[in-house]
């Protein structure tokens, strides 16, 4: 008896963090890779409108709010250093559709308090992201 | 007879508290002092726990911590209420966290993920004890904050005990193992949580040493930690004890150092508990 209640505890509490876990989109660049989807052309704005604020190496540890350091997308080369997290964090594929970044609460200046609700990518703008990742992992640097 | 080493006994039965505050690594340390090893310190080794008294402890513990690991710098305070209950050879014990975290410039407040142990005395005499416990944690804890592990966790363990007055030696090994499959994306960051780290999978360890030296003081020291199996990170700590304890509160104070890992860069622990 009290190891099935037991067992009914943990299982319940299985789900009482209701974050759904970090999954990799399993995305992939067409192949040929067409280009189109390039840091200049989408990776620098998307960083820039939802990441940069917090993730970015100019920002030491006080004012990262919360960022990790070393996660620093103010750059390309800063992107590939953590794609994997960046696509399992906030890319959307046939895999997984993450939505962990952004949070909910973002600062107006960078490094600032977290005083406004941050901008949320469209999931056509997630589902790029993972793809320019998958396409910028195969191409030269 | 009880009475006399009631004391201990009451520390025993915080056997809760440590698992949040020490991290899991140190399930064996809770549960040596949960078993009755306290007991030892008052020369009284299981002799008494074939016989099916009970008893519940309520403890309560604040912690204060500084880290730097490779991703994160900050500090964090916990607050743990624990109880513990006790049949003859039997014990269960429950504790659940309540943090604030300051992680790269960022406040967080919230539960940790909430444990929940059960243990038995296996070999009970004047000098030597051996026991088994199986501990839970159950993911209440926000692993977005770095609050919680974001799965449950269990964490078999068997511990020993020797005395040769005034002089307790304990030591404890056990495994801790994620109850999600292994090849899973969890701890991207690597182990997790902030508040304490474990491994999806792990050998944990803990060692220590205690002296009565006198109108219910205990000086100690031990060294604990855990070994990943497969990918993860090796973590240790060591520290020095101080308690205090009268027939019905125990009181203690521990400062320990993480030495690898980065479980903690320097951790205080408060401790009282009461036993009913």
């Amino acid at each position: 008896m009290r190891l099935a209640l037991l067992t009914i505890l943990v299982t319940a509490c299985a789900a009482c963090t209701n974050t759904a876990l970090p999954a990799p989109t399993q995305a992939v660049c067409p192949s040929p890779d067409p280009g189109t989807l390039t840091w200049d052309s989408f990776g620098q704005k998307f960083m820039t409108d939802y990441c940069t604020a917090c993730h970015d190496s100019s920002l030491p540890h006080a004012q990262r709010n919360g960022a990790p350091l070393y996660h620093d997308y103010n750059t390309l080369i800063g992107v590939l250093e953590t794609p994997d997290h960046i696509d399992q964090y906030a890319g959307s594929g046939p895999a997984a559709h993450n939505t962990r970044m952004p949070p909910a609460q973002c600062p107006t200046d960078k490094g600032g308090p977290l005083n406004r609700a941050c901008p949320t990518p469209s999931d056509a703008e997630r589902t790029d992201l993972a793809v320019w990742l998958a396409c910028e992992r195969n191409r030269t640097h | 007879m009880r009475g006399l080493h009631s004391q201990e006994v009451a520390l025993a039965r915080t056997s809760g508290v440590r698992p949040r505050i020490g991290g899991v690594a140190l399930v064996g340390w809770v549960i040596l002092r949960a078993s009755g090893v306290a007991r030892a310190d008052h020369g009284m080794m299981m002799s008494g726990t074939d016989h099916a008294t009970s008893e519940i402890t309520a403890g309560l513990a604040v912690e204060a911590a500084g880290y730097s690991n490779a991703l994160y710098v900050g500090t964090y305070q916990g607050v743990t209420p624990s109880l513990g209950w006790m049949y003859g050879r039997f014990g269960t014990t429950a504790a659940i966290s309540l943090y604030h975290v300051d992680e790269n410039g960022r406040s967080v407040r919230g539960l940790g993920d909430a444990m929940l142990g059960a243990h038995a005395i296996v070999v009970a005499t004047d000098s030597l004890e051996v026991g088994a416990g199986l501990h839970l944690m159950l993911p209440t804890g926000s692993e977005p904050d770095n609050l919680g592990m974001g799965h449950a966790m269990a964490i078999p363990s068997a511990w020993l005990a020797w005395r040769a007055r005034p002089l307790t030696v304990t030591a404890s090994a056990g495994y801790g193992r994620a109850l999600v499959a292994l090849g899973g994306t969890q701890h991207v960051h690597g182990a997790g949580p902030l508040v304490d780290p474990m491994n999806l999978q792990e050998l944990t360890w803990s060692a220590g040493a205690e002296v009565d030296v006198g109108h219910g003081v205990q000086l100690g020291a031990r060294t604990s930690g855990a070994a990943p199996l497969g990918a993860g990170q090796l973590r240790a700590i060591c520290g020095g004890r101080v308690a205090w304890a009268t027939p019905r509160v125990t009181t203690g104070f521990e400062l320990s150092a993480g030495v690898a890992g980065d479980p903690f860069t320097v951790r205080g622990v408060v401790e009282t508990t009461l036993r009913f």
